[in-house]
């Protein structure tokens, strides 16, 4: 008997030594690449928001919550992460919806012309490398609490030459950055640090918008299915909680946005509890002016650009979704 | 008994996982082979052997030939359904001489044959064992224990520590140097053919080490397959401690058959000749240049030796090194006789010593490649004594070791999502 404690209590030590270098090794994403801490966030607001946004970049550069409360009372929170994948959205959806109801939930539609690999709808041969596109996974699901969603989630995103496994213990796909550790990495250890005003991230650079390319013809102009089977699976989501399911498209100069995908979104839109709003189509209305609203060359937008679009969009959610 | 069904239920269920058409190949080799070793006792076993012989080296002759003559589908159509086929092949082969030879009798139970054929942890990549030791193993009882099990894994991580660790670095060198022959001066490819002699040694020598702990699972005992390769005093004797069981192959079945050393030096010149010869072979097409130099080297013997041994030992990791080119560049072998020899007439070594974190490896990385290179030397050159002393250790003791390589594995391995330099490279002959 005593040996086995003796076994056992060696064992427990190289456990313990495990998880330690597990929580040494991993990105804490506390001053570079702080876009991966995002996702965390809301597991520490009070979960009991008014309105839920959901989606990419397009999502936490646009809205800010704070503004919005000061403005029209309600309160939110953005969900959203870079490139975030539309199955990404839904599986981070169902885990705040299984946590909170609001009243609303806002999802960018943009995202829905990328594919798997994040390559443009139009356009095949442009797909992001492999290895980005699970940087991207990374930033995203990193950072998620354990529960059924995070390992949907994985499964769902996970590339080729990725395991669970390394999801289940990071150490499997961090441990090269044992040449690399910083004072960050110490200091983060057991803490974390916030960025984002209730998943707002703002910049307040300016790139001023620069002539933009072309618009070409494509041979075609569906969404992917599997995005649109995604999409769908939200809006029936908040469509079984009495949630009012709103989609936009954001003030995004760059990709061309398509009358043939507009006219797929509004006939999505048709549908009971869900609605939708093309900021491209209000521009003036908002106040945009690309040549110091946004950082990055009409991409998204900076905080004086998403000063003016929280204001336009707050008053519309509060006319139309949360008077009552 | 059960036991032994569940080892060969578990053997032919990953290689059935590998591919159901694998099964085709390596049916005929254990078909043709077993009943023709019943038929010895008849008349006509003189050309039963003969056939069964020419037919097992022929598919193995064939597919080592196909992909140098055909490209596209007849090759990717030779790798599928081969899958193993240069191990299994030696061994059959070997069964089927032995018997014939009258050195033991033919296996009357194919249960013990198939297991011995298709038992899956020497099945790709050796040792390459012979009927009458491993039946020996089989029938051997054998009840799992706590000494089993600690040898085994002990014996895995180290071999995966090998592997990813060392191996690993030393491919990421090797893969630089040898995309752009031309850019490299001769500085450069003495450094390749060194960093090969690392990577070939820590690859292979880790994946046996992964077979012979998976066997001590099971608690069978394969052969050795490494004795320190790197402190042979000169080609002779590299040869009887690098990959043993191919080289005990080779002389059993091709160079003592054909002559040995026992009927005049031309006679054995041949028969060396002839036994590297295959050895090129049964590595490929583009080996046998290299296999031609080692049988030259094999029959100077101890020729070159000088009193002292270190130095002995260095001109022989030189000469090994050398010859590694051939498998740098297999792919074209002027390629790599010219790169060798840029060694003697285009050497720039401030210029690899400037260049020397360029080549895919951090300052870090060539440290953890140094430390851990030579921590394989060392306890590999006395392993029978460090493998006595963890036996002798307390099972806590014993465990603690286990964590620890398993741990520097998982910190320093490199492994996962994104690693392509090399997959394991034995695995291809």
């Amino acid at each position: 008997m005593k040996k086995v404690i003796s076994v056992l209590s060696v064992i427990l030590v190289f456990v313990l030594l495990f998880a330690f270098l597990n929580l040494l090794l991993s990105p804490k994403y506390a001053v570079e690449f702080i876009e991966g801490s995002m996702i965390a966030e809301w597991y520490f607001s009070s979960r009991d928001h008014d309105v839920i946004f959901i989606g990419d970049c397009d999502v936490y550069s646009s809205f800010i919550p704070s503004l919005m409360y000061e403005q029209e009372g309600f309160t939110s929170f953005i969900r959203g992460t870079p490139h975030q994948f539309v199955w990404q959205s839904y599986y981070i959806l169902r885990e705040t919806l299984r946590h909170e109801t609001p009243s609303v939930v806002v999802f960018s539609v943009h995202a829905l012309r990328y594919d798997r690999r994040h390559g443009d709808v139009r356009d095949m041969h442009s797909r992001t490398p492999m290895r980005n596109v699970e940087a991207y996974n990374r930033l995203t699901i990193d950072n998620m609490r354990w529960s059924r969603d995070r390992i949907d989630i994985i499964r769902a995103s996970m590339t080729e030459g990725e395991s669970f496994l390394s999801y289940v213990f990071p150490i499997l796909r961090y441990n090269s950055r044992f040449d690399s550790l910083t004072r960050e990495d110490f200091r983060y250890l057991f803490s974390r640090r916030s960025h984002t005003d209730n998943g707002f991230l703002p910049n307040e650079n300016i790139q001023p918008l620069g002539a933009l390319p072309a618009r070409r013809i494509h041979a075609n102009y569906d969404f992917y299915a599997e995005n649109m089977y995604y999409l769908q699976r939200m809006a029936d989501l908040c469509y079984e909680r009495g949630i009012d399911f709103v989609l936009i498209m954001p003030p995004r100069m760059f990709p061309h946005w398509y009358d043939e995908f507009e006219a797929q979104i509004r006939e999505f839109a048709a549908q009971p509890g869900v609605s939708y709003y093309n900021f491209l189509d209000s521009l003036d209305t908002i106040g945009l002016d690309f040549s110091v609203d946004t950082h990055n060359g009409g991409l998204n937008l900076n905080v004086t650009g998403a000063e003016k679009l929280s204001r336009y969009f707050a008053s519309i959610l509060m006319e139309n979704y949360l008077s009552n | 008994m059960l036991k032994n069904i569940l080892i060969l239920a578990i053997s032919l269920l990953v290689y059935a996982v590998l591919g159901i058409q694998n099964f085709l190949l390596i049916s005929i080799s254990i078909g043709t082979t077993f009943i023709a070793a019943r038929c010895f006792g008849s008349k006509y076993r003189r050309i039963i052997f003969i056939v069964v012989i020419a037919l097992n080296a022929g598919i193995l002759t064939g597919l080592r030939f196909l992909p140098f003559f055909a490209d596209g589908f007849s090759s990717r159509v030779a790798f599928w359904v081969s899958l193993g086929i240069s191990y299994y092949t030696l061994q059959v082969l070997s069964y089927l001489i032995d018997v014939y030879k009258g050195k033991y009798p033919a296996e009357r139970n194919p249960f013990y044959y198939i297991f011995y054929v298709i038992f899956i942890p020497h099945l790709f990549m050796g040792p390459i064992s012979k009927f009458d030791e491993f039946k020996a193993e089989i029938d051997a009882k054998r009840p799992l224990s706590w000494n089993n099990f600690y040898a085994g894994a002990l014996r895995i991580s180290w071999g995966l520590l090998k592997m990813f660790v060392v191996a690993r670095r030393a491919s990421i060198i090797i893969a630089t140097l040898s995309e752009k022959p031309d850019v490299y001066t001769g500085g450069y490819a003495l450094l390749a053919m060194f960093m090969y002699s690392v990577l070939l040694y820590a690859d292979f020598s880790g994946g046996i080490d992964v077979v012979l702990g998976i066997s001590n699972f099971f608690g069978i005992n394969l052969i050795e397959n490494f004795d320190a390769p790197y402190l042979s005093q000169n080609i002779k004797e590299f040869w009887r401690r690098w990959h043993i069981s191919l080289g005990r192959w080779l002389k059993d079945y091709i160079y003592i058959p054909l002559g040995g050393s026992k009927h005049g030096k031309i006679r054995q010149f041949i028969s060396l000749t002839v036994a590297f010869f295959v050895s090129g072979i049964w590595h490929g097409v583009s080996y046998i240049v290299w296999g031609f130099f080692h049988g030259a080297f094999v029959f100077l013997g101890d020729k070159y030796n000088t009193r002292f041994k270190w130095l002995n030992r260095l001109i022989t990791f030189v000469i090994v090194s050398f010859l590694w080119s051939f498998f740098i560049w297999q792919d074209n072998t002027m390629l790599a006789i010219r790169m060798t020899s840029t060694v003697f007439t285009n050497f720039n070594f401030v210029d690899v010593g400037q260049n020397i974190l360029n080549l895919g490896l951090t300052l870090t990385d060539w440290i953890v490649l140094g430390i851990f290179a030579g921590w394989v030397f060392v306890f590999d050159s006395r392993k029978t004594i460090f493998i006595n002393k963890i036996k002798s250790m307390k099972a806590e003791t014993k465990t603690a070791l286990l964590c620890a390589v398993i741990l520097l594995n998982i910190v320093f391995g490199i492994y996962g999502f994104g690693f392509d330099a090399s997959d394991f490279i034995y695995g291809d002959f």
